[in-house]
């Protein structure tokens, strides 16, 4: 019952989850590609072409391809990790193991994703000769921002979802406006002043923000949005897991 | 302390019933709490949900290690919850549960694969769900593939497994993964003899190799080859806690008593026959001609039946046999030549049939009569489901031997060792 074995059931659980997906598709991984990249056709025509929206200089399709990315690792973790208990109410319900475990496996699951389109877009931004600056070594940094917040809002409403199944429809429709409250598809330059911080106070934005600033412009985030990022992204996290580990025990008897 | 491998201290378990709660009955119920109710029960339109019912109530024993322990009792008693607690799939709502060493629980078996898996990934998957790293995983796995015979279709997805074979993969995982404590509930109905054979066999080695095993069954014959105490769950408390043979012969009486207790003798369920004559009442009585329901072994037992011709008989032959409730037909009697039935009967009249010493063994029975003609050609009537009478055990439990109880009937016999072979006259082998 040591800690390796435990992430060895994680690997376990994720490498059953990707292949549980993608296993008899012809496509297989491509698939997880495929998602961002046709969204980013969609925008590319509605927002740059129809709506005008600036790009801050940089060709529209990579701009809106590097917030694309980050942006379905969270709305598919989210997405799948909501119903993950339920999903694996079979194991929960008869075997004992650390249950943050399911929620986890589902974002580790996403990770594969969201390292196949990252590959993807090296060779997209070397074909719009985008050359990534030193601030790009600063993309980790978002990396494990986007990684923290995806977990804790993940295991935060798969443990709720347990209890109030309200939750994961409430969760689904919730993602597809958010995207849209998220400078995805604009710049956060495009909001307007007045109502900038409530784009701010979404945690999202800076993570975004900062994928595009470090890797398609070469710039420096805007500090004071990646620290509110980071604060509410923190504090998420920590009462998310402290509330899973409160709420774990009664799952069973629920699900 | 060292040697109780499972302690329940007062554990009582709660569980709420009813639909699941909403988000709505949150709301509900915290808009009540703000006008200053405070009940669990909402109102009618949304039904009750605040209902809870006691799993386990105030349970405390001491389970030590290398017990094969029976656990037993009517559904709903109370014993999945607590296989569930010992394996920390759920909490006690109070009282503390205490386990030593490593748990292995089979409530289902295989119930971590995935079918798009192969079996060689799923061994993984599943072991690990028992908390065994790859590199123990890599040690057990010849042993889990030869056990559970599947070396042909290790590397095949387990979708194109049979559900047998399933089965088989999910047992061999569990006990291949080096549990201290193994929990067992009902999984040998799956599968066919040949792998329940095989399981009963590991988990009685595992016992003998000191590990501490729970086993949930409703049938008494596996709990009997494997358990040597017997745990009596009813209604979410122990009912009684000992030596299997006394405890599953209590419990075998109990259960026999009550289903006679609960049977209504409908004579014209399952009726056959043309209907010339026809049993009109039967009932069993003892020697002394009072009802009787259960018997003790080797007592006598009557079976009394009257009758009604509608027209005149030839020679009616009537037929008492006695069916055990599991396993089919005991014995049959006929009425002969020279059981004065009357070469013509017409009208009323009464036969009575009687078992001496009856040698059956405690089980349920129900009686079948029929009336035919003396060549059998034609059947007149028959009672498929007559009445139903048990043989009640006398608490020699602990002294028989569980191959002992097992049969249909007892026959009187004589049983010796006769002599020795000398070791010089013992066959060689080639």
């Amino acid at each position: 019952m040591s800690g390796s074995a435990y992430f060895e059931l994680l690997m376990n659980l994720t490498k059953r989850e990707v292949k549980g997906r993608y296993s008899q598709s012809f496509f297989g991984i491509a698939w997880a590609i495929v998602q961002p990249l046709s969204a980013m056709v969609v925008f590319t025509i509605v927002f740059s072409r129809v709506a005008k929206m600036p790009s801050d200089g940089v060709p529209y399709p990579i701009f809106a391809y590097a917030a694309l990315v980050p942006w379905f690792f969270f709305s598919n973790s989210v997405a799948s990790g909501t119903m993950s208990l339920i999903t694996y109410r079979n194991i929960v319900t008869k075997t004992y193991f650390p249950r943050e475990i399911v929620p986890l496996s589902q974002v580790c699951s996403r990770l594969i994703d969201f390292c196949a389109a990252s590959a993807f877009y090296a060779g997209f931004m070397a074909y719009y000769r985008v050359t990534p600056g030193p601030w790009a070594l600063m993309t980790p940094v978002f990396f494990l921002l986007l990684i923290l917040f995806t977990v804790g809002f993940t295991m935060a409403t798969s443990a709720i979802n347990v209890f109030y199944r309200d939750v994961n429809p409430v969760v689904q429709i919730a993602l597809q406006l958010w995207l849209y409250l998220t400078p995805v598809a604009y710049p956060l330059s495009a909001t307007s002043a007045r109502f900038r911080w409530l784009f701010v106070l979404n945690p999202l934005t800076a993570i975004v923000e900062g994928f595009r600033s470090s890797l398609v412009f070469g710039r420096a985030p805007d500090w004071s949005t990646v620290s509110v990022s980071a604060a509410i992204t923190l504090a998420l996290f920590g009462s998310a897991f402290m509330m899973f580990k409160k709420m774990d025990k009664y799952f069973a008897d629920v699900i | 302390m060292s040697s109780i491998a499972i302690q329940l201290d007062k554990v009582t378990k709660k569980y709420r019933t009813g639909r699941s709660r909403t988000l709505g009955d949150l709301v509900a119920s915290k808009l009540d709490a703000l006008r200053g109710r405070n009940d669990d029960v909402h109102t009618a339109s949304r039904g009750r949900i605040g209902s809870t019912i006691w799993a386990l109530r105030d349970v405390s024993i001491d389970i030590p290690v290398g017990a094969g322990l029976g656990v037993i009792g009517r559904n709903g008693a109370g014993k999945t919850t607590l296989l569930k607690l010992i394996s920390r799939v759920t909490w006690p709502t109070s009282g503390a549960v205490r386990v030593g060493g490593h748990v292995v629980s089979l409530i289902e078996l295989g119930a971590g694969f995935h079918p798009e898996l192969t079996g060689r990934e799923n061994v993984y998957l599943g072991a690990g769900l028992f908390g065994l790293t790859k590199r123990e995983i890599d040690r057990q796995f010849d042993a889990i593939v030869h056990f559970a015979d599947v070396e042909r279709l290790i590397d095949t997805p387990m979708k194109r497994y049979s559900s047998g074979l399933y089965a088989r993969l999910g047992f061999a995982v569990a006990i291949y993964s080096r549990p201290d404590i193994v929990l067992v509930d009902e999984v040998l109905a799956v599968g066919d003899a040949a792998f329940r054979r095989r399981a009963l066999e590991a988990l009685r080695r595992l016992i003998g190799e000191g590990k501490t095993v729970l086993f949930i069954s409703h049938d008494m014959w596996n709990v009997r080859r494997l358990c040597s105490d017997i745990l009596w769950m009813e209604e979410g408390r122990v009912r009684a806690y000992g030596p299997a043979g006394e405890i599953a012969e209590r419990y075998m009486n109990e259960i026999n008593i009550e289903a006679l207790a609960n049977q209504s003798v409908n004579l014209q369920s399952h009726r056959g026959g043309t209907g010339e004559i026809r049993y009109s009442s039967i009932e069993l009585v003892d020697d002394a001609g009072r009802p009787a329901t259960s018997i003790a072994p080797g007592e006598n037992l009557v079976v009394r039946a009257t009758y009604r011709a509608e027209r005149p008989v030839d020679r009616p032959v009537f037929q008492v046999a006695i069916i055990d409730v599991d396993s089919g037909l005991v014995v049959t009697t006929a009425t002969s030549n020279s059981a004065g039935v009357p070469a013509h009967v017409d009208g009323d009249g009464a036969v009575e049939c009687r078992f001496g010493n009856l040698p059956l063994r405690p089980r349920q029975y129900v009686l079948r009569l029929a009336i035919s003609d003396s060549h059998q050609l034609a059947s007149y009537d028959q009672v498929t489901a007559g009445p139903r009478f048990a043989v009640i055990g006398r608490g020699r439990g602990v002294e028989m031997l569980a191959d002992e109880e097992d049969g249909l009937v007892s026959l009187p016999y004589e049983f010796e060792h006769v002599s020795t072979l000398s070791t010089s006259i013992t066959p060689r082998t080639a």
